[in-house]
């Protein structure tokens, strides 16, 4: 049977042993929130030893980052929305143009909105088809991250 | 020479500048927006002044704001960087004004190369090679479809005040004609404050060969050879190289001949770098000249790598009057340099930028490789500025090791808290295509799915679960499972 051995090295490093391999690893953050640097890759996910299943579901449905934008959006993990009906704000910015007043019928994936964050213009997108039933930002104003934007139906 | 020197900038560069004046002994002077009161390049140097809000506009990008901090602490000389004002004639000429040896070139040269129409016009009577294209007096929607219509596709809207491929917008054909116009000029605005657009022929699959030159006030003009910038993600520069996987030795001799005609022809001083889109291949390949940066680059250090030489060093002799630190013909391109740009940002959501804490943060540190960061292990990365988070250059005796060496650096960089594009880079550095020299600017946005599609591997999901916060044994030699149906319970078995 496969045996790993930890060895802490310093600070959020440690030495991974399994079957006479090392690997150095750098970790970070709460184990409800943890940040794993190996090999020039980056995880992150929840592994809090007392409640195993809930990694291993985050990680069976591929749900910690760095398992590709594809496999993110198969299970909902589109990337400028959490819940189906709002559109929000995936960082602070300034919204720079306003695309899709309310009342408009809308495709999947046409841009809903423009911000404007860290001197780039970022698209904000239909994640689904529907209709717009609400804004609620104004062109220019600052929006903080998870501000609903919009409300789609 | 200059005695104490104000740096208008943050970030990695400021600490690049900061260290130049620490072997020159030039006293420097930081300055900062409330969000970088606590950032690095405000400790390392001499002095440092608080100069506004976080908003560039009240802080790094107030002309007022800087010149006054350089006159409260007596600076003689003022840096401006990359970015920001750096390629402004109004604060170029306002340090002139003010007294301040401004540390690139004078306001008139930065006011005609900065006009992209205007530079244009003085490549083509210099008999540098341009791009197909045309500015139209009449900036209306209208009036940019007029002239979109005489130059045809495909066709790129350029923002005349721009850089760094802002206020860019690629239009194939009619129907993305308006919008393209109105979120170039939206983007041109919202970065330069002007959003005088001009259109001009794309040529097709170019690469972007760009050379570093170099002016003296002796009159002394030379070239630095080239790099290879083709690498580029929205017109964003990933990855830069030099020598050019493309360029002959016929062809690099004409590319560097009017690269210092261009310069000559502006009676350039200070550096600067003549960017060229090339087409076609080995000697018979054609180049257009693009655009002049009035400034040193991001990627100055590929040069400084490969030809042996501190850039911003000879920045700071050349503006206290010195000649050039080069005798004639003792420049040479020695190996390969090639560096990679560390962005805060989320290749799996589309490259989004990201800010927040960085958790953990450990440079990489071997042979041949060379680290410029502005950031440290605890800081934090904040929302209003540039995403870029460091540079790592690589030199090796050839390009098939520098690129190894950069990927095993980049394997043993960990920035913990912030996403970063380091699997991405490592990825695009060994894509078949890459490792072949065979790339052309519009590679990235091609072969964007060759983005990271990482699994946690089964023995690290093992570990992690044995790590907690409190370790600090030697050894850990069990984990402590709950009982249960799922897969974890394997874990229960385990011994040393």
């Amino acid at each position: 049977m496969a045996r790993v051995t930890i060895t802490r090295i310093a600070d959020g490093t440690y030495c991974v042993e399994q079957n006479g391999r090392n690997e150095i690893i750098f970790v970070a953050g709460s184990p409800a929130d943890r940040w794993i640097f190996w090999n020039g890759q980056v995880f992150r996910g929840d592994f809090r030893a007392a409640d195993p299943k809930r990694a291993a579901s985050d990680s069976a449905e591929g749900r910690q980052p760095g398992a590709g934008p594809e496999a993110g959006a198969d299970k909902g993990g589109e990337p400028y929305h959490v819940r189906p009906t709002s559109v929000m704000a995936p960082m602070p910015a300034r919204v720079s143009k306003l695309l899709a007043p309310a009342g408009s019928i809308v495709k999947k994936g046409e841009t809903l909105l423009v911000l404007e964050a860290m001197k780039m213009e970022l698209p904000v997108r239909a994640p689904a088809d529907g209709t717009v039933t609400a804004v609620h930002c104004r062109e220019g104003e600052l929006v903080a991250t998870d501000t609903v934007l919009m409300e789609l139906t | 020479m200059i005695r104490r020197l104000l740096i208008a900038n943050r970030g990695e560069i400021a600490l690049r500048i900061i260290r130049a004046c620490r072997e020159l002994h030039i006293e420097s002077v930081a300055v900062f927006s409330d969000a970088d009161a606590r950032s690095p390049h405000v400790a390392a140097a001499d002095h440092a002044v608080a100069i506004g809000p976080a908003n560039a506009s009240e802080s790094y990008l107030s002309i007022p704001k800087l010149i006054a901090a350089a006159r409260a602490h007596s600076a003689d000389a003022v840096h401006p960087g990359y970015g920001f004002l750096s390629e402004s004639a109004a604060f170029a000429a306002a340090c002139e004004e003010a007294g301040l040896i401004f540390v690139g070139p004078p306001s008139g040269v930065i006011a005609r190369m900065g006009s992209k129409i205007e530079a244009r016009r003085l490549m083509t009577s210099a008999g540098v090679p341009v791009v197909p294209g045309e500015t139209s007096d009449d900036q209306s929607d209208h009036g940019l479809e007029k002239a979109l219509a005489r130059v045809g596709f495909p066709a790129v809207f350029k923002a005349s005040a721009g850089g760094g491929g802002k206020g860019m917008r690629e239009v194939r054909d009619w129907a993305e004609a308006r919008e393209a116009v109105q979120a170039a000029r939206r983007e041109a605005t919202a970065a330069f404050g002007d959003g005088t657009l001009y259109v001009e022929r794309l040529i097709s699959r170019p690469r972007h060969v760009e050379v570093q030159i170099f002016g003296d006030h002796h009159g002394a003009v030379t070239h630095l050879f080239e790099r290879e910038c083709s690498v580029q993600r929205r017109h964003q520069k990933v990855i830069e190289e030099s020598p050019s996987p493309a360029l002959t030795p016929a062809l690099r001799a004409r590319m560097t001949d009017a690269a210092v005609a261009a310069a000559r022809a502006v009676s350039y001083r200070n550096a600067g770098t003549i960017e060229f889109l090339l087409e076609g291949q080995g000697d018979a390949a054609t180049f257009f000249f693009l655009e002049m940066n009035t400034r040193l680059q991001v990627e100055h250090a590929v040069t400084e790598a490969v030809v042996g030489v501190d850039l911003v060093r000879a920045q700071l002799l050349v503006a206290s009057g010195e000649a050039l630190p080069w005798g004639d013909g003792s420049l040479v391109q020695r190996g390969h340099a090639i560096e990679a740009r560390i962005y805060a940002e989320d290749p799996a959501r589309d490259f989004l930028p990201q800010a927040g804490p960085l958790l953990l943060y450990r440079e990489p540190r071997r042979p041949g490789i060379r680290v410029d960061a502005g950031i440290t292990e605890g800081g934090e990365v904040p929302v209003h500025y540039d995403p870029m988070l460091a540079k790592v250059i690589a030199l090796g005796e050839n390009r098939d090791a520098a690129i190894a060496r950069l990927v095993a650096a980049l394997r043993d960089y960990p920035i913990l808290g912030v996403r970063t594009n380091i699997a991405f880079l490592i990825g695009v550095l060994q894509h078949p295509r890459f490792l072949a020299g065979e790339v052309d600017t519009t590679f990235l946005d091609r072969e964007s799915n060759a983005a990271v599609s990482d699994a946690l591997p089964p023995f690290l999901r093992d570990a992690l679960f044995q790590i907690d916060d409190g370790m600090s044994q030697p050894r850990v030699q069990s984990a402590k499972p709950e009982a249960s149906e799922d897969p974890w319970s394997a874990l229960r078995g385990w011994r040393a």
